[in-house]
C-alpha cells in the first residue's frame, strides 16, 4: 500500500530525515517509536505532503501512484489520512460544514455523487458514536474550545468519517487522561479493516495495549535504526532507547 | 433569491429626498429604503422596527435615524455598488439600537451615534470585503453624552489583491457620562501582500467610572489552517474559502431577517470565491 524507499527531506537547509525505508501493506498496523527529535512527526508531515518540507532524495509510492508529486489534497482524497498531533483550531467554521465539503470532497475524487443533506446527518450520527464524540460538537467551529480530548477524539471521528486507507496517527495518545486514551484507541481498532492500514507514531508502550502493532519501528536521527514485532515496544518502554542508539551517536 | 430580489418583493418604501420616514406602534414587516439620499427616520418611543438600507447604486447618502425613548430599531444595510453614506442615530432613554451592516465593493460609510438618554444601548457589526483595486472604508463614532449607556462596535475587514480597507473608530465619553460600558474592536485579514489596510481605533474619555475597551489587529491567513483543511481532502481555495467565510460569517450571521440572512451569506461566498 505504502512503499518509501531512501526518503530524505529537509527543512530550511536542515536535513532531518535521512534514508527512510517503509512498506506498510494492507491489513496492517505499524508503530513508529524513537526518541524525541528523531523526525517522527517530520516523517508523517512528509507522507501528508506538507509543503514547509523539501524532499531532497528517495521515493514513496501509495496505492501504486507517486505520492511525492501529488498535492496534499489529492494524497488525502486518494486515502492518506494525518491524525495531527495538535490538531487546529478554526474559528466560525462548523464541523459539520467543515466534514460535508470534506466527504463530497473524497467522494468526487472517487466519481461518487454527493452526500444527501439526510445522508450526511446519518453518517454524522453513526461516526460520532464510534469515538463517543459529544453530538453537540458537531455543530461548534473546528476544534475551537475543544479540550485536548475531544481535540484527538475529534481527529479520530474525521478518521472515521473519511475512512481512509492509510491512516498516520501523529502522537494521538499525547495529552489524554486514561478513559480519553481508551475511547481514542478502542476507535482506531474498530475502524482497523484488513483492506487499510495503520501507522501509529507514539512514545508510549500503553497506546499499543489497545492498539496492537504487527510492526515496531525504531526512527533515530532521521533513519529507521530497528525494526521489530510488538515486544520490542515493551523492551523499550523498560529499558528506554539507550542500547539502540549507542551505536549511531556520533 | 438574491439579495436585491428580496429586498424588492418586500415592502418597499420609496421615499422622497428630504421625506420622513416615521415607524410607529411595531413593525416586524422589513424595509427597504430604495432611495437613502436625504433620508430622516424616527422611531417613536415605545416603537420597534426593522430597516434595511441598500445602497446598489453610487451615490451620496445622509440618513438620519432618530430613536425614541424605550424603542428598538433593528438597521440591517448592504453595500452593493461605491456608495458614500453618512448615518447619524440618535438615541433617546432605553433605546436599542442595532445596526449590521456589509460592504460587498467599494463603498465609504461613516456612521456617528450619539447616545443623548441614559440606558441606551447600541451594537454594531460590520464586515467588509475589498478585492482588485477596491477600497472599503468604515467609520465609526459613538458618543456617550450621558451615563448608563453601553455600546459594542465590531468591524472585521479582509481584503485581497491590490484593494485598501480603513477603518476609523473613535468612542467619545463625556465628562458625566459615569458607567458607559463601550467596546469596539476592529480586526482584519489580509489575503495579499498588495492589500492594505489600516485601522485607528480611538478612545476619548473624560468620565472616571467607565469600563472602555477597544482593540484591532490585522494580520494573514492561518497557514495551519488551510494545511489542516487540505489534509482533509479540501483543495486550497475551497480551504482558504472556508476560513474566511468563518471570519466574517458570525456577523453577517447577525443579520435578523430570515431570508435576507440566507442571501446575504450567499452574497458574501460568491465575494469570497473571488478574492
Amino acid at each position: 500500500m505504502l512503499s518509501v524507499k531512501n526518503l530524505h527531506a529537509s527543512v530550511e537547509g536542515k536535513e532531518i530525515l535521512r534514508g527512510i525505508d517503509l512498506e506498510v501493506k494492507a491489513g496492517e498496523v505499524h508503530a513508529i517509536m524513537g526518541p524525541n527529535g528523531s523526525g517522527k512527526s517530520t516523517l508523517a508531515s512528509v507522507l501528508a505532503g506538507n509543503e514547509k518540507f523539501t524532499v531532497t532524495e528517495g521515493s514513496a509510492t501509495f496505492c501504486g501512484q507517486d505520492l511525492l508529486s501529488m498535492s496534499i489534497e489529492d494524497r488525502a482524497r486518494l486515502g492518506l489520512f494525518l491524525g495531527f498531533q495538535y490538531p487546529v483550531e478554526i474559528p466560525g467554521v462548523t464541523m459539520a460544514n467543515f466534514m460535508k465539503l470534506a466527504v463530497n470532497e473524497h467522494r468526487k475524487f472517487r466519481g461518487e455523487e454527493p452526500l444527501t443533506a439526510a445522508e450526511f446527518l446519518r453518517l454524522m450520527r453513526e461516526k460520532s458514536a464510534i469515538v463517543e464524540l459529544d453530538a453537540k460538537l458537531t455543530s461548534r467551529a473546528v476544534n475551537e474550545g475543544f479540550s485536548g480530548g475531544e481535540k484527538k477524539k475529534n481527529e479520530i471521528f474525521q478518521m472515521a468519517m473519511l475512512d481512509p486507507k492509510l491512516a498516520i496517527l501523529d502522537e494521538t495518545d499525547s495529552g489524554l487522561d486514561i478513559d480519553a486514551l481508551r475511547i481514542v484507541a478502542t476507535g482506531v481498532t474498530r475502524l482497523h479493516t484488513p483492506e487499510n492500514a495503520t501507522v501509529v507514531i507514539t512514545h508510549y508502550q500503553r497506546l499499543l495495549d489497545y492498539i496492537v502493532p504487527d510492526v515496531v519501528h525504531v526512527l533515530y536521527r532521521g533513519r529507521i535504526i530497528y525494526t521489530g514485532d510488538k515486544t520490542l515496544a515493551l523492551k523499550l518502554e523498560k529499558e528506554g532507547y539507550d542500547w539502540l542508539i549507542n551505536d549511531y551517536k556520533d | 433569491m438574491k439579495v436585491q430580489e428580496i429586498i424588492r418583493n418586500g415592502e418597499v418604501f420609496r421615499p422622497f429626498a428630504g421625506e420622513v420616514l416615521r415607524i410607529g406602534g411595531s413593525c416586524e414587516q422589513p424595509w427597504a429604503v430604495c432611495d437613502t439620499r436625504k433620508l430622516t427616520v424616527e422611531v417613536a418611543p415605545g416603537a420597534s422596527g426593522r430597516l434595511v438600507l441598500l445602497h446598489d447604486s453610487p451615490v451620496e447618502s445622509e440618513i438620519r435615524l432618530i430613536v425614541g425613548d424605550g424603542a428598538r430599531i433593528s438597521v440591517t444595510e448592504l453595500f452593493m455598488a461605491e456608495a458614500f453614506v453618512a448615518l447619524g442615530v440618535e438615541q433617546a432613554a432605553d433605546s436599542r439600537c442595532e445596526i449590521t451592516m456589509a460592504e460587498l465593493t467599494s463603498a465609504n460609510v461613516d456612521y456617528r451615534v450619539a447616545m443623548n438618554g441614559r440606558g441606551a444601548e447600541c451594537a454594531l457589526q460590520g464586515v467588509f470585503l475589498a478585492t482588485d483595486q477596491e477600497h472599503c472604508a468604515v467609520s465609526v463614532r459613538v458618543e456617550h453624552n450621558v451615563p448608563d449607556c453601553r455600546s459594542n462596535s465590531l468591524v472585521k475587514g479582509v481584503a485581497g489583491g491590490s484593494a485598501r480597507g480603513e477603518f476609523r473608530g473613535l468612542v467619545y465619553v463625556a465628562p458625566d457620562a459615569q458607567r458607559t460600558d463601550a467596546q469596539q474592536q476592529s480586526r482584519n485579514v489580509q489575503l495579499s501582500r498588495e492589500a492594505r489596510i489600516t485601522t485607528l481605533p480611538q478612545l476619548e474619555i473624560y468620565a472616571d467610572d467607565v469600563k472602555c475597551s477597544h482593540g484591532a489587529t490585522v494580520g494573514q491567513m492561518d497557514a495551519d489552517a488551510i494545511l489542516y483543511m487540505r489534509q482533509r481532502g479540501l483543495s486550497e481555495v475551497q480551504a482558504r474559502a472556508l476560513q474566511i467565510e468563518g471570519f466574517v460569517g458570525d456577523v453577517v450571521r447577525r443579520c435578523d431577517i430570515e431570508p435576507l440572512r440566507e442571501a446575504l451569506v450567499e452574497a458574501v461566498g460568491a465575494k469570497l470565491e473571488r478574492m
